[in-house]
């Protein structure tokens, strides 16, 4: 059953990437300029030169013949070369890989911790938590990645001088140090929904007839919210984080420029606009297979929270 | 050879919306209001370090793409070539040409012998021979390589050692402008045996160098940094570098930027138009020195068929832009009003002759009413002109903004058209993407301090910035002329006349004329202040302020 469930699940991510790779290949091939227009920053080159960086580059083939260059090198496990840096794609995405895991991990872990932590408070306590949760999500949310970067650079690292504004750092706590207001950051619009939601489905549940039976029969309130609120509220909160957590990924890249992070996030946008498509296709299944990754833990979670849910089961 | 300045687009160039300005300390050279003198208030050099530092980060716009000398031609490759390589002549902060790895003398004006200095020597402690020059040069000028320097050794007949440390350039026609390139990246001399046996990697992450300077490579980590160590036995023992160990890093954004030189997670940095410029003037942990820059702010003409194919309007339009408002809004103050196309920190040579010339050329100041009679009388009023230029490039949108109003308040029309940040260069390297544009915006700079280097791009036929076939007989002749003659003074006198002629004729139209800013901690003293750090060691004084 698990076995057919993943790999059903592995052809899809195939499938996925597949997709993905072409169609952001196509976009990035339709879009106007050059990379060599980027190379040589606009100055003119002799023919000559501009001849050979063309034919290293391929740049002169037919869009598909370049799709097949690249797509063949990738099934033989080769990205290809970066364009600007010349060098192999993939060494280039495993040194910065282990940033945005690490950002991204940061993060996820903030929103878990205090997004589901205040959504379960403000669900359960009415009142003054509830109505400061309220206000608190309600401001978080609406600010932007690239706005709390700028407040929190200001205020903890050039006011207050309490974290480093910016670069990777060095050594474990080094790298906790660096990352902790890039995951504030990243998280904190996140977190408020997160907070939200939980706290929705925190009430629906509380309000459920089994659950005031429940209390009517006087069972301790301890039990009762592990039992029957959290355990049923599970769903829509692993939803709602698996969502945001994929989505973080997507989001990264403004806060590692912002915060001067080697993550790939950041690199994606530089490629990007060099038009450096090795690199490009490169990172994007790195970030397709982290994004399908994050979905299947997900499912699977479904189904060890709840014992109605089977796995790979169609819609109803 | 000329390129315009790469404008960064950055993905998240919202955020210069923080950070808001404050006043600016007494005493820096930020009141441009009217100054026009080339040197006033302008230093080259900053006072020497006197103590030896640890470990300085210094931030470049953008990461480091290559250090092979035949691809740099941006801020990022440039500060970091510069930084451990040596090239066989050397522009002083001043601009002057002086000895590098050699010497050079002119025994007729199609020979150019450079006689490599006593005791010259790579990293490795191997002597710099005449073969490695060679080599080096030729390199530069192969085509086939793919470099962008080829089309500096257009007169060059032969490259050849003619012995034990000298090295022979033939010229097909007489060429004296070559020593200023061979000053800058072209003349950049690398180990022949090692550039041979790294191949294609040299230069690359993945390969590795090797160069004369006073600081040598020790690492590169694509998105961490270039990190470069003081060498030890640099051969000119008359430079004992203070800092250990300088890692260049790049910070494409603004407010990063900023944020990390109030910190002191940046030490140093050579930033182009910088918004925060008024907050780091007012910061206690940093300090700001403007030197001469070489770099121009100018309105690209693309289009010599439309309404700007007349000259009385591009006068028109040179007379009524607000270039002011350009210099504070854009450059915070950092740059001066123009009196010619070349910025006047590119006098390298000749220095009275061109002083004098450029002081007796008007300051470009805004006249409408003059403007307003030039159109008319040149039948043009109503017709649009049409201007390229990106909303996402702020700096672009705002000199565009200026040239809108400007033509509209003259009679004529403008029209906007704005590409994404990225396409922004298809204006500079696509006829297809120029095409019905009148004129588009660039900062430019020649590899080498003087007015010819960015203007002969611009004027003679076949330019490599000519986009219109612009051709005034007048203007080539004098710069054929001065490309030609031995005598700097004569030379600058033609180079003056052919500015003179320029500013007049307006194939482009200057803007502004940005100063070379330097920003470092408090406590850091010694880097060189003008643009020369774009060609030349830069760091041999830094370092701790006693």
């Amino acid at each position: 059953m698990l076995g057919r469930f993943l790999a059903r699940r592995l052809a899809m991510l195939l499938a996925s990437l597949l997709v993905a790779s072409f169609v952001i290949f196509a976009a990035l091939y339709a879009a106007p300029g050059n990379p060599v227009a980027a190379l040589s920053g606009g100055r003119s080159l002799p023919a000559a030169s501009l001849a050979v960086l063309e034919q290293r580059y391929h740049l002169n083939d037919p869009f598909f013949v370049q799709y097949w260059y690249w797509l063949s090198g990738a099934l033989h496990g080769n990205l290809g070369i970066s364009i600007t840096l010349r060098e192999n794609v993939s060494t280039l995405i495993a040194s910065r890989i282990w940033t945005t895991a690490g950002l991204v991990a940061y993060a996820s872990v903030l929103i878990v911790i205090f997004g589901i932590g205040l959504g379960v408070l403000s669900g359960l306590r009415r009142g003054l938590v509830d109505t400061g949760t309220l206000l608190l999500t309600a401001i978080s949310a609406a600010i932007p990645g690239f706005v709390a970067a700028i407040v929190l650079i200001l205020v903890f690292a050039v006011d207050l001088g309490w974290f480093p504004a910016l670069g990777n750092g060095t050594g474990f706590v080094g790298n906790l140090q660096h990352l902790t207001l890039p995951a504030v950051a990243l998280a904190i619009s996140s977190l408020a929904i997160v907070a939200r939601v939980t706290r929705a489905a925190v009430r629906t549940e509380s309000g459920r007839e089994h659950v005031q039976t429940a209390v009517s029969r006087g069972i301790p309130a301890r039990l009762l919210i592990r039992r029957h609120v959290l355990r049923n509220a599970a769903i829509p909160i692993t939803t709602i984080t698996g969502i945001t957590i994929a989505s973080l990924i997507a989001l990264d890249a403004v806060i590692e420029t912002a915060f001067s992070l080697n993550g790939l996030g950041a690199y994606l946008v530089q490629a990007a606009e060099s038009k450096d498509l090795a690199v490009v296709q490169g990172i994007s299944l790195v970030l397709v297979t982290a994004f399908v990754v994050v979905n299947l833990i997900v499912d699977l979670l479904y189904a060890v929270l709840d014992p109605r849910v089977t796995l790979g089961s169609r819609a109803q | 050879m000329t390129r315009p300045r790469r404008w960064v687009p950055i993905a998240a160039a919202v955020l210069a919306l923080a950070l808001a300005a404050c006043g600016r300390s007494a005493g820096s050279a930020g009141s441009t209001a009217g100054n026009v003198s080339p040197t006033k208030g302008l230093t080259a050099t900053t006072a020497a370090g006197t103590k030896p530092v640890a470990s300085v980060v210094w931030a470049v716009y953008r990461d480091v793409n290559s250090l092979d000398p035949i691809f740099a031609f941006d801020y990022p490759e440039n500060t970091a070539d510069s930084l451990m390589c040596e090239s066989l002549l050397r522009q002083s902060p001043s601009g002057a040409l002086q000895p590098g790895l050699a010497t050079v003398t002119h025994p007729s004006s199609t020979t150019a012998v450079y006689t490599l200095r006593p005791g010259v020597k790579f990293w490795d402690g191997h002597p710099v021979t005449p073969a490695d020059v060679v080599y080096s040069l030729n390199r530069a000028a192969d085509a086939k390589l793919g470099g962008f320097y080829p089309l500096v050794f257009q007169r060059v007949k032969s490259i050849a050692a003619t012995g034990s440390n000298q090295v022979t350039i033939t010229l097909k026609q007489p060429d004296y402008w070559l020593d200023g390139e061979l000053a800058s990246m072209p003349g950049i001399v690398i180990e022949k045996s090692v550039a041979q046996q790294q191949g294609k990697n040299y230069g690359t992450p993945a390969g590795k160098i090797m160069c004369s300077g006073p600081y040598m490579l020790k690492s590169w980590t694509p998105g961490v940094g270039v990190v470069a160590v003081r060498n030890p036995h640099y051969w000119n023992t008359a430079v004992r570098p203070q800092v250990q160990q300088i890692t260049l890093k790049g910070v494409p954004d603004n407010n990063t930027l900023t944020s990390g030189l109030l910190t002191g997670a940046i030490n140093g940095a050579y930033p182009g138009g910088l918004s925060t410029l008024n907050q780091l003037r007012a910061s206690k942990a940093v300090r700001v020195t403007q030197g001469p820059g070489w770099s121009s702010d100018l309105f690209i003409v693309s289009n010599f068929k439309g309404v700007l194919g007349s000259v009385k309007v591009r006068q028109a339009l040179s007379l009524a832009v607000n270039r002011q408002s350009i210099i504070n809004s854009v450059y915070k103050g950092a740059a001066l009003l123009p009196r010619w196309i070349a910025n006047p920190g590119t006098f390298g040579y000749g220095g009275q002759v061109f002083a004098k010339a450029y002081d007796s050329s008007p300051v470009l100041t805004q006249n409408l009413a003059q403007a307003k009679k030039l159109v008319s009388q040149a039948g043009a009023t109503g017709k649009t002109i049409t201007i390229g230029m990106s909303s996402q490039l702020s700096d672009i949108a705002a000199v565009a903004g200026a040239y809108s109003s400007a033509a509209q308040a003259i009679g004529l029309k403008a029209k906007l058209h704005s590409v994404s940040a990225q396409n922004y260069i298809n204006f500079f390297t696509d006829p297809k993407a120029r095409a019905g544009v009148d004129g588009f915006l660039t900062i430019n700079y020649g590899d080498y301090a003087d007015p010819a280097a960015l203007l002969s791009t611009i004027v003679l036929p076949g330019g490599s910035q000519n986009y219109d076939n612009y051709n005034d007989p007048k203007t080539t002749a004098l710069l054929e002329q001065a490309r030609g003659t031995a005598d700097p003074g004569q030379r600058a006198a033609l180079v003056a006349q052919a500015e003179q002629l320029a500013v007049k004729n307006l194939p482009w139209i200057p803007n502004v004329q940005p100063v070379s800013v330097l920003i470092t901690s408090k406590n850091l003293t010694g880097a060189v202040a003008s643009f020369a750090y774009m060609f030349a060691p830069w760091a041999d004084s830094l370092g701790g302020t006693g």
